[in-house]
């Protein structure tokens, strides 16, 4: 489990985000939510190790990667579908998914977890062969996910996955993320569409100026009145 | 007809240094989207090291080839990791413009130094050997070198569509960020790239050495050549960079055959900015 104390980062010397605290447990699927700006984004790239935080410890499996290489917290198993998807667009939808395999096991296992990935979605299988800039959005996302579990995840960060796309693809998507947490893979969803987010989430986290404000369950956050005025527009 | 054959034959030849360094100029533009403005000066360095293999350990120019093309490539690496990376920090491209053509000048003037302004050449056994292809005359060494090139040529575009480092310098190239994001060295393939390039400049550089003469501003012609072959063929596009080479070289020596080799230069200029030309027009009606 991931457990996050007193997170500090930002870009040069601009701080971002402020003293996070949360934690995510196995196979719980955990909303981080915000609006435009607020920090999330910062957030997942301090976790991933894509920037070094300031201070402040993430705690995974007992081991703290705040100061370690983002290949290490990769080799660890915290994977992420990042923002704005991030494919390689001049590669075919396989070879993306190739990239997935970053170390010499899951280069072994890559067979294996390709199968998976393509029972979870079946487009991929046809569009393997197609390059990955001329695919749909939705199906771009469908490849971002999947070039993720192809890392065989503990933990998976989607950052902002229903960004530009159609409301039943995001429903595809979260169905699969939820399907995943079954099988006991952490998650960590970044979201700007609260109602989404909380509809598959078990709990959530707000932030707001890079500071964590509320928190709660999934049930507990939809009702709370900042939220639904807020965010909700209730 | 046969001479205009002999033309193209010719054209094919140069066209593929054109080539070579027009694909060490892109390897190293697709991963880090800067151009390397001492491009041409590695070519003149390979020069002077076949060279210097060839005058003081009796290495001939082709078996030269592979050493060459690894001395470059660390020289490349080390050029990279020691300069090039911190500057990329700076995010400034007058940086990195001011830095190339530094280095440009710092190489040529090392060799002017090292072995001063006269030109050299390296004569071997075979260098007045022709062959006969049909209607078509061509130089021994000139003929060689052709094929090496398409073979280094073949080479590398199946590194970079086959293994994984080729498929992470493509990935680098396309997105640095999703790099990044699956675990990929961005500056491991930075160095590895630029490393490519420097080699692949020295290598068209020795196999220039046997039919071109040796000296420390040989390799600006190929600079600004390159430079065209980038633009023209498309900025990072490796494919595009072969062919844009190969056209380029056809081009100048059909000029030099049909018009006069007095306008050579002027009518391979004129052309690049006619295809600019038009090739904005196209970008700008698509939008």
């Amino acid at each position: 489990m991931l457990k996050v104390r007193g997170l500090n980062a930002g870009y040069g010397s601009i701080k971002i985000i402020w003293d996070e605290a949360f934690e995510i447990n196995d196979g719980e699927i955990v909303a981080i939510l915000g609006s435009n700006g607020a920090g999330k984004t910062t957030t997942v790239r301090a976790i991933t190790g894509l920037i070094k935080p300031v201070s402040g410890s993430v705690e995974f499996n007992g081991e703290d990667l705040a100061k370690k290489s983002s290949r290490h917290i990769l080799d660890k198993g915290i994977v992420q579908v990042p923002e704005g998807r991030q494919l390689f667009t001049g590669m075919t939808c396989l070879e993306n998914l190739e990239m997935g395999a970053f170390n010499k096991q899951l280069k072994a296992d890559f067979k294996k977890n390709l199968e998976k990935c393509y029972t979870w979605f079946p487009k991929l299988k046809e569009r393997a062969s197609q390059i990955a800039g001329t695919l749909s959005g939705g199906e771009q996302q469908m490849v971002a996910v999947a070039r993720a579990l192809v890392g065989e995840p503990r933990l998976l960060i989607l950052d902002e996955p229903s960004l530009g796309l159609a409301p039943n693809i995001v429903d595809d998507i979260l169905k699969v993320v939820k399907e995943l947490a079954e099988t006991g893979v952490s998650v960590m969803l970044v979201e700007q569409d609260i109602t989404k987010a909380l509809a598959v989430a078990d709990r959530g986290y707000v932030i707001e100026n890079g500071c964590i404000t509320l928190e709660g369950t999934a049930g507990e956050l939809v009702t709370n009145e900042h939220v639904k005025k807020a965010y909700l527009g209730i | 007809m046969s001479t205009v054959l002999q033309a193209i034959a010719n054209g094919l030849m140069i066209g593929g240094f054109y080539a070579m360094m027009g694909m060490g100029q892109n390897v190293i533009f697709g991963v880090m989207k800067i151009i390397n403005f001492c491009h041409g000066e590695m070519l003149m360095v390979g020069m002077y090291l076949t060279f210097v293999l060839y005058t003081f350990f009796g290495m001939d120019p082709y078996a030269a080839v592979p050493f060459v093309a690894f001395i470059m490539f660390i020289l490349g690496a080390c050029i990279q990791s020691s300069l090039i990376t911190p500057s990329l920090g700076t995010k400034s491209f007058t940086n990195l413009l001011f830095l190339t053509v530094g280095l440009g000048t710092l190489l040529s003037n090392i060799a002017l130094v090292t072995f001063g302004s006269s030109f050299r050449t390296i004569t071997t056994s075979y260098t007045g050997n022709v062959v006969q292809l049909g209607p078509v005359t061509m130089g021994l060494p000139k003929l060689i070198s052709f094929v090496v090139t398409i073979i280094i040529t073949i080479l590398l575009f199946a590194f970079l569509k086959y293994t994984t480092l080729g498929k992470q310098i493509r990935a680098v190239s396309q997105n640095s960020v999703g790099a990044e994001v699956v675990g990929i060295n961005v500056k491991g393939i930075y160095i590895l790239a630029y490393g490519i390039g420097a080699a692949l400049a020295g290598t068209a550089g020795a196999l220039l050495t046997l039919f071109y003469v040796i000296s420390p501003t040989a390799g600006s012609i190929f600079s600004f050549r390159a430079l065209i072959v980038v633009v023209v063929g498309g900025l990072g596009s490796i494919p595009g960079a072969f062919f844009a080479g190969i056209f380029l070289g056809l081009l100048e020596t059909l000029v030099s055959l049909l018009v006069s080799p007095m306008y050579k230069d002027l009518i391979v200029f004129v052309t690049f900015i006619v295809i600019l030309v038009i090739r904005q027009n196209i970008i700008a009606r698509r939008r």
